[in-house]
């Protein structure tokens, strides 16, 4: 009998349910909005499709990285030897370039110009969210997806080799190293998320923004190099060279210098003001696109 | 017992945009219920919308909403009202249940209270067994749903509504006003419907608000707005209507007379006002009255009739 109600029984209405749980503010607000955005970008909870470019770069930075562990672990002798013939943490970007150049053209358009072609900029700005902490929720996006190929390849190999015992020697080298990858990884990840962002605030076309991304990083880099070289321009020029500059900064910070002769004698000093510089220039031009951009339509 | 606090409250309300003026010294109080929010395209109705969201500073004026400021206090305003706006381009590759969930959690609740008030909400719209689809193999009346949906899945004490039935077959049109309409009421959610179509804010709406090149040309209760204002009231009287009309003129009342059925109107009196003149008139006149009712109007000849 009761088994013959439960099949018949059927749901006419739910009825409303007031909601009188814990509200989290504008800190889950953001922390939601971050969450969402890496999803997004990362291809989690869509098609498909949506995986293969970020899973092809993340595989791309990781190869070098797990190659080098792998040769660390297994011709240890040799390296004990020979210690320059792995390339140093320092000349790692050298061989994961194709994957940050991907993620910073793929990652800020795939964010903020979907949610203003979509109409969802003005749902979340109908939220808690106020124009500025939106934007902090997308730029700590950017800037996390860009850290896992920025950022992890790097701390990776400092842990595989730490536990392989081909790492460095003693607490105060590890620390030390820890600190410059994280710093190195930072250089280049805010640098790219700043600038991919200001292209992206620019169009609502995904495709435009990835292209100019590109065509900038490499273009700037392309001048930089032949007013410097070419045209025996000064050499504090290549501070306008967006693409070459965070990877001079790492080498500093790794207490190097980088394979250019030209950049080489140019002062650390400069070098950090021009990227400071260049990092302000691009969150201010985001911060005035969305300052009064128009939302409820 | 004292009258239920306004929702809305706004006071000398300008808003310009560098030459071009928006609002031009809106006064209007929108109270509980569903308020239409009426007027012609560039009337300031999406300007209205975005001051109470505290999206932008009103030149001049205020707006108070929920008895708070939201120029300076945006995100306790927008954490308690809801939005559907007006475009319908909402993400396609995202399923409906994910993006009303995101909402929810933008809107500041847990993931686990978000997840099960997103089915919730969809399955009040009529989308429960549509939940998990993408947005972009819906259609458009399902994409309305899915947008009403997020504006009311964090439980919000107002929703804003930007023509909510825009693109919408008078099938689909008929059953959003009714969700509408039970949102407003059973749910006990304020509403505000922002629309240019007269027919279905005088459907639905308790109240209207109508605007015209950026001032509020008209407010206040439908019944207000269709009957009370205009002071005119029918009277059909079972004989002497001719004696009836004097007796009314001689109290200042303009008078036509259509066999046994009389139009009065009296300037400057609404309401009990009209109705207690009349009754004087009819008593002198020794008529019996068989019909005093209000003469009312739609809500598209007040719109007429103010000029929009």
């Amino acid at each position: 009998m009761s088994e013959r109600l439960s099949a018949d029984a059927r749901i006419l209405d739910r009825g409303y349910r007031p909601y009188t749980g814990p509200r989290l503010g504008v800190r889950g607000a953001v922390r939601s909005l971050t969450r969402h955005s890496i999803q997004r970008v990362l291809g989690i909870k869509r098609v498909f499709w949506a995986k293969v470019l970020p899973g092809l770069a993340v595989f791309i930075a990781y190869v070098p990285a797990i190659v080098f562990v792998g040769i660390s672990v297994l011709f240890d002798d040799l390296l004990a030897d020979n210690p320059d013939l792995l390339p140093g943490y320092a000349d790692y970007y050298g061989f994961v370039t194709a994957a940050i150049v991907v993620f910073a053209a793929f990652v800020a358009p795939e964010l903020l110009c979907t949610d203003r072609r979509t109409g969802m900029l003005g749902l979340y700005l109908a939220s808690p969210l106020t124009r500025s902490t939106y934007l902090a929720a997308k730029a700590l996006a950017v800037l996390a997806v860009l850290a896992l190929v920025t950022l992890g390849p790097p701390l990776f190999m400092l842990i595989a080799r730490t536990v392989a015992g081909t790492g460095p020697d003693g607490p105060a080298q590890l620390a030390t190293l820890l600190a410059r990858i994280v710093l190195a990884g930072a250089v280049i990840a805010v640098l790219q998320t700043s600038l991919s962002l200001a292209v992206s605030a620019a169009t609502t076309r995904k495709a435009v923004a990835s292209a100019a991304v590109i065509l900038i990083l490499l273009g700037s880099s392309a001048v930089a190099a032949a007013l410097v070289e070419g045209a025996d321009a000064p050499a504090e020029l290549l501070a306008i060279d967006l693409f070459g500059l965070p990877f001079e900064v790492v080498q500093r910070i790794y207490g190097e210098t980088g394979d250019n002769p030209d950049a080489a004698g140019l002062s650390t000093g400069f070098l950090v003001a021009a990227y400071v510089g260049w990092t302000s220039l691009f969150s201010a031009v985001v911060w005035l696109r969305y300052r009064r951009l128009a939302v409820t339509r | 017992m004292t009258a239920a606090a306004p929702v809305i409250e706004a006071r000398g309300l300008v808003k310009r945009y560098g030459s071009t003026t928006a609002l031009d010294g809106a006064d209007f109080t929108v109270g509980p219920g569903v308020t239409g929010l009426l007027g012609a395209n560039g009337a300031g109705k999406t300007t209205v919308l975005g001051l109470v969201l505290g999206l932008h500073r009103a030149t001049e004026g205020s707006v108070a909403v929920l008895g708070l400021d939201p120029a300076s206090a945006g995100p306790e305003v927008r954490a308690r009202v809801g939005y559907s706006p007006e475009h319908h381009t909402l993400p396609p590759d995202t399923r409906a249940h994910d993006l009303v969930r995101h909402i929810a959690e933008v809107h500041g609740l847990p993931y686990r209270d978000a997840t099960s008030r997103a089915s919730d909400a969809l399955w009040q719209v009529g989308l429960g067994e549509e939940r998990y689809r993408p947005i972009g193999t819906m259609s458009t009346g399902q994409r309305q749903r899915v947008k009403l949906a997020q504006a009311i899945v964090h439980d919000p004490a107002l929703v804003l509504l930007d023509e909510p039935t825009d693109g919408l077959d008078p099938t689909q049109r008929d059953d959003m006003l009714a969700l509408i309409r039970r949102i407003g009421t059973e749910f006990g959610i304020d509403i505000v419907l922002s629309s240019h179509l007269l027919e279905e804010v005088e459907r639905i709406c308790d109240a209207a608000v109508i605007l015209a090149d950026g001032r509020v040309v008209a407010s206040g209760s439908i019944s207000e707005l269709t009957a009370g204002a205009t002071g005119t009231v029918l009277v059909e009287v079972d004989e002497a209507a001719d004696a009836v009309a004097a007796a009314l003129r001689d109290r200042g009342a303009t008078v036509t007379v259509d066999g046994t059925y009389l139009t009065v109107s009296l300037e400057g009196r609404t309401g009990d006002e009209v109705y207690d003149v009349v009754r004087d008139a009819v008593v002198v006149a020794g008529a019996g009255i068989r019909r005093l009712t209000s003469r009312t109007v739609t809500l598209e000849q007040v719109f007429l009739a103010v000029g929009t």
